[in-house]
C-alpha cells in the first residue's frame, strides 16, 4: 500500500495522525514505555501498604484524588491482599493499564490487582509465590513489556546473589529466568529505551543482607553496577561502574536523548550513563544530592529531575537542562523520609509517601503528601495531607503509588 | 618432534573439538535469552475473508505475523494494518514472503462478516495469498482473546477499546514476540523472522 492510499485511507476512516500513530503520552515518567498513558486528570491514587507491626493482612488503598470530587483526599477502599509480612513494596501496570502487579521483598509473593473493572475497588485476581517457578528472590521491580511483565530481582534461590530478571505473561504465568552475569551479580531497577533497543538495570543488595536492621546490614554487600543489554536479545553488553547502590534509572525524555540517571544512595549522588553513536556507554556523577536519595523522577520535557532524601527529610529539584552544569533549583521538605515519588501525566503534581523498608524507617509518622510543580519550583500543597497512621489494624507504611 | 609433542598433535583435534562444542554451547545460550518461549497458543478454527474454514494449524512450518483489528476502527487498527503491510515490504525484500504469513482477527465479529473483510483488504490492497483476515462467532473470538491475553470492550465514544499488540508465532505456531505498535518495526521483524526461520532449519 502506498503511503497516498494509506493517507486516504485515514481521511476515508475520519482518522488524525496523532491518533494513528499513538504516540504516549511523556507524563509520569517511571512508568514503562510501553504502559498506556490516561489522557485526563488522575481519579485514583493507589497506594501499596505494608502493615507497620506485620500482625495483620497488607492491603492496597485507593485514595480519591479527584480534584472536583467532594471525597478529595479521603481514603476510599481498602484492598485486603489476604496475607501479611509480605514487605510490599514496588507497583507496575501491565502494558493495558487494566492489572497492578505488586511486588514483595520479604515473602516474594507477588500480587496481580485488577483495576480495570472498578478503579474505585480494585480486586485481588491473583498472588503468586515468585520463588516457585524463577529460582529468584526479592522481587522488586515489575516491569511491563508488551503483553508481559518483566520483574527485577534483588535475589537468587537461597537470598543470596545472582540476582536475576524473570519474565511472565499477564496473567501471572512464567515465562522464563534470566540471570545476572557473575561479575555484576546484583539487581535492582530495570528501565528500556525501545527506540534505542538498550535496557539498563542496576545494583542494590540480596535479600539475605536487606533483611537485616540497618545497623547490622553489610555494606560491602552493595552492588555499584548498572548492566547495559541489548533489550530484543535480552544480552549484557556493558558492565559499568557507578558509585554505591545505584537504585532508580530513568532514561532521559528529552528528544533524541541517550542517556539515562540513577541514583546512587550510599553515596548521596545522582550518576548519569551517556551513550555514544556507536551505541556504548559510560558513567559519571552528575551531582551531590542531600542525604540517602532513595527515589528519583524526571519531568515530562526531560528538564528537572526530583529526588527524595531520606536521611535529610528532603526532595529536591534539579535543573538537568545542561548535564554539565546541573542546578539546584527547588527543595521541599514534606516531613520525615519522604521517599517515593509519582509525578503526574502534566508533570503538575507529585505525590509522595514516606516508607523505604520496615528495617530502615526511623519513624512510625507515615503518610502521602502532595507536592505542586510548578514555574516557581515546588511547594507543599497544605491541603493534601492522607495519615496512614489510623487504619483499624493500626499505622501502616505506604510506598509505591499508582494513578488511575 | 618428542613424544609430549606428538601427543599434544594426536590429541589437538579433540582438544580443538571441545573447544568448538563449548564454543557452540556459548552461543546457544546466549541464543536462547532471544525470543523465548512465551505461550502455545491453542489451535482455532475460524472463517476467512473467501467464506472457507481456516485454521491456525494450517500455517505450521510458516512464521505467522497476527494482529487483531476491527474494520470501523478509526483508532489504532488502521496503523496496525499499515504497519502490518510494511512489515510484509521488508520481508518480501528479504525473499521470505512464501515462508511468512500474516493474520488479522476480527475483534468485532459481529459487524467484520467476510464480505466486509474482502471490502477492508481491498481497501488496504491487501493480497489474499500472504495475508488471511478471519471472523467467527461471538464465542469463538472471544475464546480466541482470551487465549491470547487480548480483549475488547466498549469505548466512550461508541469504538472499542483493545490493546494493540502484534504476536509472531515461530513455524511450531508458539508464540515468541509480541510487539506494541508503536514500537513496532518492520526491519525487527524482518530479522526476528530471519531468526526463528533458521532455528526451525536446525531442528
Amino acid at each position: 500500500m502506498t503511503s497516498k492510499r494509506f493517507l486516504a485511507v485515514l481521511v476515508v476512516l475520519g482518522v488524525s495522525s496523532t491518533a494513528t500513530f499513538n504516540a504516549p503520552a511523556p507524563g509520569e515518567t517511571c512508568l514503562s514505555p510501553f504502559v498506556k498513558r490516561i489522557e485526563r486528570p488522575e481519579k485514583y491514587l493507589y497506594v501499596f501498604c505494608v502493615d507497620a507491626d506485620a500482625k495483620d493482612n497488607d492491603f492496597l488503598a485507593v485514595i480519591d484524588v479527584d480534584a472536583a470530587s467532594p471525597k478529595y483526599g479521603e481514603i476510599l477502599y481498602q484492598l485486603d491482599l489476604g496475607s501479611k509480612g509480605n514487605e510490599t513494596h514496588h507497583f507496575g501496570f501491565t502494558d493495558d493499564r487494566t492489572h497492578i502487579w505488586g511486588c514483595s521483598l520479604f515473602s516474594n509473593r507477588i500480587f496481580v490487582i485488577d483495576v480495570a473493572s472498578d478503579p474505585a475497588r480494585p480486586k485481588l485476581v491473583k498472588a503468586f509465590d515468585s520463588a516457585k517457578d524463577t529460582g529468584l528472590s526479592g522481587p522488586h521491580s515489575p516491569y511491563a513489556i508488551p503483553g508481559r511483565m518483566l520483574i527485577s530481582f534483588l535475589g537468587g534461590k537461597d537470598g543470596g546473589v545472582p540476582a536475576g530478571l524473570a519474565e511472565f505473561q499477564n496473567d501471572g504465568r512464567f515465562i522464563r529466568t534470566l540471570e545476572m552475569p557473575k561479575d555484576a551479580p546484583y539487581g535492582y531497577d530495570v528501565a528500556i529505551h525501545p527506540d534505542l533497543n538498550r535496557m539498563i538495570t542496576s545494583s542494590f543488595t540480596p535479600p539475605k543482607n536487606y533483611r537485616k536492621p540497618l545497623a547490622k546490614m553489610d555494606l560491602k554487600q552493595f552492588g555499584d553496577k548498572l548492566l547495559v543489554w541489548d533489550f530484543r536479545s535480552r544480552k549484557v553488553l556493558q558492565t559499568l561502574t557507578t558509585a554505591a547502590a545505584p537504585l532508580e534509572c530513568r532514561w532521559s525524555l528529552k528528544k533524541d536523548a541517550k542517556h539515562g540517571y540513577c541514583n546512587c544512595a550510599l553515596a548521596d549522588s545522582i550518576w548519569i550513563w551517556e551513550g555514544d553513536d556507536e551505541g556504548k556507554y559510560t558513567t559519571r556523577k552528575l551531582c551531590d544530592t542531600g542525604k540517602l536519595p532513595v527515589d528519583l523522577s524526571q519531568s515530562p520535557d526531560g528538564k528537572y529531575l526530583f529526588v527524595s532524601c531520606f536521611a535529610s527529610d528532603e526532595v529536591q529539584q534539579w535543573d538537568v537542562s545542561d548535564l554539565k552544569n546541573p542546578k539546584l533549583v527547588s527543595t521541599v521538605k514534606p516531613g520525615v523520609e519522604p521517599n517515593m515519588l509519582h509525578l503526574t501525566g502534566d508533570g503538575k503534581r507529585m505525590y509522595t509517601t514516606n516508607s523505604l523498608l520496615s528495617t530502615m524507617d526511623r519513624s512510625d509518622d507515615f503518610w502521602v503528601r502532595l507536592i505542586r510543580v510548578g514555574p516557581e519550583g515546588m511547594k507543599m500543597d497544605p491541603k493534601f495531607k492522607v495519615d496512614l497512621t489510623k487504619f483499624k489494624t493500626g499505622p501502616a507504611r505506604g510506598h509505591d503509588m499508582l494513578l488511575y | 618432534m618428542n613424544r609430549s609433542q606428538q601427543r599434544t598433535v594426536r590429541w589437538s583435534p579433540f582438544v580443538l573439538s571441545i573447544v568448538a562444542l563449548f564454543g557452540l554451547m556459548r552461543a546457544a545460550s546466549s541464543d536462547e535469552a532471544r525470543l523465548g518461549v512465551i505461550r502455545t497458543p491453542t489451535d482455532f478454527t475460524l472463517t476467512a475473508q473467501d467464506d472457507k474454514s481456516f485454521r491456525l494449524s494450517s500455517l505450521r512450518g510458516k512464521v505467522v505475523l497476527v494482529s487483531f483489528v476491527f474494520t470501523t476502527c478509526n483508532g489504532s487498527c488502521p496503523a496496525t494494518t499499515h504497519r502490518m503491510d510494511l512489515a510484509a515490504r521488508a520481508l518480501a525484500k528479504a525473499g521470505l514472503s512464501e515462508k511468512v504469513h500474516l493474520l488479522s482477527i476480527s475483534l468485532d465479529p459481529a459487524r467484520d462478516t467476510p464480505a466486509v473483510l474482502r471490502d477492508y483488504m481491498r481497501l488496504y490492497d491487501i493480497e489474499a495469498k500472504r495475508w488471511t483476515f478471519v471472523t467467527g462467532t461471538q464465542k469463538e473470538i472471544d475464546e480466541v482473546l482470551a487465549d491470547w491475553g487480548m480483549w475488547v470492550r466498549p469505548a466512550a465514544n461508541g469504538q472499542l477499546d483493545h490493546p494493540s499488540r502484534v504476536f509472531l508465532l515461530d513455524p511450531r505456531g508458539r508464540v515468541r514476540e509480541i510487539y506494541d505498535l508503536q514500537y513496532f518495526r518492520p526491519s525487527w521483524v524482518r530479522e526476528d523472522a530471519q531468526f526463528l526461520l533458521k532455528e526451525s532449519d536446525k531442528r
